[in-house]
This record gives C-alpha cells, sequence and structure tokens, in this order.
C-alpha cells in the first residue's frame, strides 16, 4: 500500500536530522505501527505522507504511485496534537472537514450521521465544541479523521487523552475499519498501547529505523528462549539434579508450588518431558518480550 | 533571479479554488455570525454621529462668557466696543472706579475692570501703555487677545480719521477682495469654500476609513490565524489544503467580512446624502451663508457630494482598498503563523503599522496641497497609497497616477503575498520558539 525508499529529511539547513534514509512498506490492509521514543522521527514521516512538509532526498509511493496532491483525499491523518475549531457545531465542523477533503455536503452528512451511530453520540449534532468534554472532543476528532472513508488512516499516539472506556472503543473501530480493508499506521512512544493490534512495526530511534518487520517475527528475533515453569508436587530430588542441569538460581515456593524461569534452547517437547519426571506441570509458557524490551534491546545491539 | 522566483511562484501554484472557495466561505460565517459583528456594524454609523456630538458639545461648554466693567476716562471707546454672546463690556462712569476696584475681588458676574486713562495729546502709545485690565479670575489668553483686539479696532479708526478720511472711506479701504478662479481642466468652476470643506472631509473620512479597516480586519486576519495554530487545527486544515491556500482562503473570507459592512455602511451613507439632498432645490436662492440652518448645511454637502464623480471614487475606494488590505492582511497572516500568542506579535505589528501612521499623518499635508510633490509620493509608494490616495482622489488625480498607482500596489500586493505565504507555510507549524526577523528572511529563501 504504502512504500517509503530512502526518505531523508533534515531541519535547520541541515544540523538537523529527522529521518535519515528512511525505508519502509506498509502492507495493504495491515496495522502498522511506528514505533520509537519522542522526536525519534516518527511525526516528521507522517508529515511527509500527509504532504505537510516535503523530504529531502528519498521518494514515498501509495500503491505504486508516487505521492501526489491527489492522495491527500485517500489519506485520513489524526495528528497527536488534537485540534477542532472551539466555536463551530460539531455538525458544521464535520460538513467542513468532509468537504476539505473533497466530499460533497451530501456524502459529507450521510456518513458524519453513520458514525454518530456507531459511536452514539447523536445528540451532539449542534453542539459547540467549547461545551463538549475532552473525551467527546476526542471522538469527534476520530470522527473527522475517518469520515471521508480514508484507504490510509494514520493516527498519531492514537490513545492518548482517552479514557479507558473511550479507548477500547475506539480500538474496537480501528479493528473494524482493518476488516473493510483500511490500512493503519498507528505511531507511538507507548509502545504497550499498541503492540496486540499491529500486524507489522517499524522501531525508529534519532531518526534512524532501526528494525521492521512482522510483529510476529520481531519478537521471536528478540527472544531469548526463556520459559517460565510452574510445577506442583514437585519430586525433591529430582528437582535438585534439574537446577544443577538448568542453572536455575532463583526460585519461589509457594505451598505446594514451585515456580521458576528457565533457558532452553533445545527442543522444548524433550524439556517438558523431563519436567513431567519431577512434578506435575501446572504452566509452562514461553517469555515473549514486550516491544519495550525488543526496543531497548535493539537499540543497545544498534549502538 | 529572485523575480523569477516569484512568478513561478504564482504560476505553478496549483491551487485548488474550491479549497480557497471553502476556507472563505467558513471564515466569513463564523466572523458575521458573530453577535460582536451585528452590533458594530449597525452601531458604529450612530456611535460616530453621536461621537462627533459629544465633540461638538464639549468644545462649545467649554466656552464661558466673561463681563468687564470698563472705566473709559479717554471717552474714546464708550459705544465702539462691542459686547459679544461670550465678551461683554458694560462701561461705568469714572466716580466708581475706587469702589469698584475695592469690591473687584469678590464681585460675582463681574471678571474684570478694565481701565482706559485719557488721552493726551493723541499719544496712542501712551494710552497703551496706561490702559490696565484688572482681573479677579484666569480669564483665559483667547479673551485677553480679544479685548486687546477691540481695542486696536477702535484706537486705528481713530487713528486714520486723524489722516482726515471720512468713516465712508474707512470702510471702502477694508472692503473684501473676492478673487474668482476657474479651473480651465475641469471647466468647472474651481471649488467654493463649502465644496472644498466637503471634499477635504470626504478625503479625510475615506483616508481613516481605509486606515482603521486595514488595522482592524487585519489584525482579525491574524487573530485567526494564531487562533488555528493555538487549537492545533491547523495542522488537520494543511493535512487537506495547502498553506497557501489555507491563507488565501483566511484573506478573502476577512475581506468578504469587512467588504459586507462597508456596503451596509455605504448604503447607509447614500441614503441619509439623498435624503438631504431633497432640500436642495428649495434653498438655492438663498445666497447668504450664514443664514443657513442646520438641515440646509447638510442639504448642502450631500449635494456637493453627489456632484462628484462619486462612480469613480468609490471605485477606486474599493481598488485602493482591497489591495490595501491585501496587503497588510498576509502580512498580519505572516505575522501570526510566526509567533505563539498575541503578546508576542507586538514587536513585528510595528512593521505594518509604520507605514500606515505615515500614509495617515502624510494625508494631513495632502489636504492642503492635494497636488505637491508630497501627495503625490505618498500616494504612488505601495505602503501609503491605498491611503494617501484616498485623500486626493476628491479633488481629482490624473488618470495616469490612478493607473500607476494601482499597478505597483498590485504588484507589491502579489509580492507580499509570497512572502506571507513562504513564512506561513513554515511558522504555522513551529511551536515554542520566538522566531527572530533572521529566522523569518531564512524561511522565505527556503525553496
Amino acid at each position: 500500500m504504502l512504500r517509503a525508499e530512502n526518505v531523508t529529511k533534515t531541519y535547520n539547513a541541515g544540523k538537523k536530522t529527522a529521518l535519515a534514509d528512511f525505508s519502509i512498506d506498509v502492507p495493504a490492509g495491515s496495522i502498522y505501527g511506528l514505533l520509537g521514543p519522542n522526536g525519534a522521527g516518527k511525526t516528521s514521516f507522517i508529515r511527509i505522507i500527509n504532504q505537510i512538509t516535503k523530504a529531502d532526498s528519498g521518494n514515498i509511493f501509495i500503491n505504486g504511485k508516487k505521492l501526489n496532491p491527489d492522495h491527500i483525499k485517500e489519506i485520513g491523518y489524526m495528528p497527536e496534537e488534537r485540534g477542532l475549531y472551539k466555536n463551530m457545531t460539531v455538525g458544521d465542523q464535520l460538513l467542513y472537514f468532509g468537504e476539505l477533503k473533497g466530499m460533497s455536503r451530501n456524502d459529507a452528512l450521510n456518513q458524519a450521521k453513520y458514525w454518530f451511530e456507531q459511536l452514539n453520540i447523536d445528540q451532539w449534532w449542534k453542539k459547540k465544541l467549547s461545551e463538549l468534554s475532552k473525551g467527546m472532543a476526542q471522538k469527534i476528532q476520530f470522527v473527522v479523521t475517518v469520515l471521508h472513508r480514508p484507504k490510509l488512516l494514520i493516527l498519531d499516539e492514537p490513545f492518548s487523552g482517552f479514557d479507558p472506556v473511550n479507548a477500547n472503543m475506539i480500538k474496537d473501530q480501528i479493528l473494524k475499519l482493518k476488516n473493510e480493508g483500511t490500512t493503519i499506521i498507528l505511531s507511538t512512544h507507548r509502545m504497550e498501547s499498541v503492540e496486540e493490534m499491529c500486524d507489522y512495526v517499524a522501531l525508529i530511534d534519532h531518526a534512524k529505523k532501526i528494525l521492521d518487520g512482522k510483529i510476529f517475527d520481531v519478537r521471536e528475533k528478540f527472544k531469548k528462549n526463556i520459559f517460565g515453569v510452574t510445577l506442583a508436587d514437585v519430586d525433591e530430588g529430582g528437582f535438585e539434579n534439574f537446577r544443577n542441569q538448568f542453572g536455575i538460581g532463583n526460585y519461589t515456593s509457594n505451598h505446594q508450588l514451585i515456580s521458576f524461569e528457565l533457558k532452553n534452547e533445545n527442543d522444548q517437547n524433550a524439556l517438558l518431558n523431563q519436567l513431567m519426571k519431577i512434578g506435575k506441570i501446572r504452566s509452562f509458557d514461553e517469555k515473549i518480550p514486550s516491544m519495550n524490551e525488543v526496543f531497548i534491546n535493539a537499540v543497545s545491539q544498534n549502538n | 533571479m529572485q523575480f523569477r522566483k516569484i512568478i513561478d511562484f504564482f504560476l505553478t501554484q496549483t491551487i485548488t479554488m474550491k479549497n480557497i472557495l471553502l476556507i472563505t466561505k467558513r471564515e466569513y460565517l463564523t466572523q458575521v455570525k458573530k453577535k460582536s459583528f451585528v452590533i458594530l456594524t449597525v452601531l458604529m454609523p450612530l456611535l460616530l454621529i453621536a461621537f462627533g456630538s459629544f465633540i461638538g458639545f464639549m468644545m462649545k461648554s467649554n466656552q464661558t462668557s466673561h463681563t468687564f466693567n470698563v472705566i473709559d476716562k479717554s471717552g474714546l471707546f464708550q459705544g465702539k466696543m462691542k459686547s459679544t454672546d461670550d465678551l461683554k463690556y458694560v462701561f461705568v462712569p469714572e466716580s466708581n472706579e475706587a469702589a469698584l476696584k475695592s469690591t473687584l475681588k469678590d464681585m460675582e458676574g463681574i471678571d474684570g475692570l478694565l481701565i482706559i486713562p485719557k488721552l493726551e495729546n493723541q499719544d496712542f502709545d501712551a494710552l497703551e501703555k496706561n490702559t490696565l485690565l484688572l482681573i479677579n479670575k484666569k480669564i483665559g489668553f483667547d479673551t485677553k487677545i480679544k479685548v486687546g483686539a477691540d481695542m486696536m479696532d477702535v484706537v486705528k479708526l481713530e487713528k486714520i480719521k486723524l489722516l482726515g478720511l471720512s468713516e465712508s472711506q474707512v470702510a471702502n479701504l477694508d472692503k473684501k477682495f473676492d478673487l474668482a478662479t476657474e479651473n480651465i481642466v475641469d471647466k468647472n468652476t474651481a471649488d467654493s469654500d463649502l465644496s472644498f470643506a466637503v471634499k477635504t472631509g470626504l478625503g479625510m473620512v475615506m483616508t481613516y476609513a481605509i486606515f482603521m479597516f486595514i488595522i482592524i480586519y487585519g489584525v482579525r486576519v491574524m487573530r485567526s490565524v494564531l487562533e488555528e495554530k493555538n487549537n492545533r487545527v491547523v495542522e488537520i486544515i494543511i493535512s487537506s489544503v495547502k498553506p497557501f491556500e489555507l491563507m488565501m482562503g483566511k484573506i478573502l473570507g476577512v475581506t468578504l467580512v469587512a467588504l459586507t459592512q462597508f456596503l451596509v455602511w455605504i448604503s447607509m451613507a447614500i441614503v441619509g446624502a439623498v435624503f438631504f439632498n431633497k432640500g436642495f432645490t428649495t434653498i438655492q436662492q438663498t445666497v447668504g451663508m450664514k443664514n443657513l440652518d442646520l438641515s440646509q448645511l447638510f442639504s448642502l454637502i450631500s449635494h456637493t457630494l453627489l456632484d462628484l464623480n462619486y462612480p469613480l471614487i468609490i471605485s477606486c475606494f474599493i481598488v485602493f482598498f482591497l489591495l490595501g488590505y491585501i496587503f497588510y492582511s498576509s502580512m498580519y497572516a505572516a505575522i501570526g503563523s510566526a509567533v505563539d500568542n498575541e503578546t508576542e506579535t507586538q514587536q513585528f505589528t510595528l512593521f505594518a503599522i509604520i507605514p500606515l501612521m505615515i500614509g495617515i499623518y502624510g494625508s494631513f499635508s495632502i489636504i492642503n496641497n492635494p497636488d505637491g510633490p508630497t501627495a503625490f509620493w505618498l500616494s504612488i509608494v505601495p505602503f501609503t497609497s491605498p491611503i494617501a490616495m484616498m485623500a486626493r482622489i476628491p479633488f481629482g488625480v490624473p488618470v495616469w497616477q490612478i493607473v500607476l498607482s494601482i499597478g505597483l500596489l498590485l504588484c507589491s500586493t502579489l509580492l507580499m503575498i509570497y512572502i506571507a505565504g513562504k513564512i506561513y507555510r513554515v511558522g504555522i507549524l513551529m511551536y515554542g520558539n520566538k522566531a527572530t526577523l533572521k529566522e523569518l528572511w531564512k524561511w522565505i529563501r527556503s525553496s
């Protein structure tokens, strides 16, 4: 859907680099996470896609076509800094933004109605934005972003400012849009907020892409073959031998249960066989690193 | 080189007119729907009239009348110093001098005692030297001069009589010389005092109107830019339209608001002029100006106004207003985009206000000499021309000067839009750091 090739962007006459040789490939119909700390270059990249700023060099293609002003209609963008007109009514505002994206008034009206039903907010149409709470305004902001049925949806820090209930509601809507075929780019520095939604991720730090790929592959790559085990009815002698064999240091013993972590790079089934002999297996799971951990590891590896 | 860049800028802008119109529409509707707009449009003319009357009232009520007792030992002045509404002379017999002197301090209603000595050997210098006005309160410089002048008139007459002229000969000496003028270019007779005054007044009104409108509505553009920047809505908008389109739409929207207000006011003025013009024919016979009452004066003024080439004046007014306004409001838009809040705008708004000030103060001298060199240059140079030309136009300006002035203003307006567009594009996404002039220059030069 979207392909960026060697995009570079500098500010202050080249003194500050926002993006260095940045390339990603966002498959159609996927949720793609742009993850990285504040100031890493995520917003710069998003602004280039939205044609708010121009890249110094490099190319961006949408569906194989070089980025051009016609693409603007196909993109929905929710900036990190949310903003709407305070003294306009919600309805006027939606129609205005819809029309700016090239919709007809009628079309905008119909879409707005659809979303107002979806989000249960139809009684807000005539209210001024200044009369709404922050959470309500956030919902309107989301509707503004998706009103023109964009094929590419770009959400910068999508959940900041939402309370958990509304965040879930928006999350559901995002997943629904994805199922309808929308390609979605989520950008955030709070990696835990999006990791279960993303199909693909790219990690950005200091203007550079550190790593990208399917989220599953990325995690697999950084997993350390550590397993968590909880056993019941442990055979003391067998456990002592097992501890020595795997070099298990700490373990917790709680009533009849013993829990510990171990590192195993060999066959997991063989390991299970061994464990079965020293006790009843209560739980056995592989410790997959969180995106946060992946990020920290990737950055330290990179340096 | 730079010139080419600017031309390219306008030629290669793929502006979507639809977007500009959408923005213009929103800007217009939001501003016109504001209560403050409706109130201002309806009340402003009334306020102006009320303000004018108030000033007149203040001037009038500051005038006080003075009454002086006069002891005229020379006998020359009695009956010849005429009392007026604000200056009264009461002649009293010489015998009262001592009593009056002692009671003057506590006298109510009498402000002073004028003592004129005997005239001896026709020595008027000695008379002047020995004349004394005793006062019991401050009388103001004006009054002192007036009393002196009244006395001088009497003395002058006496002196002339001494030279052996009769009173009728003296009166003949003072006869006014009425100079007839004829303008061979306009074929009309040159301005009468009244029509000169009306033209001056009209010039001043238009000059002030443009000046005020540029400042009021320029600042409105700036506020609107700042508002969008501050509530961050700007990033959403420019993800849909070009910054240039947003800026132009905004400027045009506010322009329409200003024009709406104008139309309302101009129609109010024309309706008023036509209304008062009705009475004109009936008083044409009245030659003496002194006896005109207020409504007759209004009708004369209205007639003079309608006698002017007002289609030209109105169209020039609209053209100069529009261009001048767009020139300055793009400057204001750039200022609004370059800063974070209104207090920071002050250092930059000076650039917009100083040329306007020069224009408005220069216009005062233009009124005195509408064809002088100051008038010419101020009405040609783009920064001041929208204002200064308006001061000249009621008196008639050669067509080539109007064309030259409009041409120059048009070019500089385009240049200003170009510069403002560059600053605006970068400025609206800059938060937190106060832009310096050096930075602005960099933004302009950036491609």
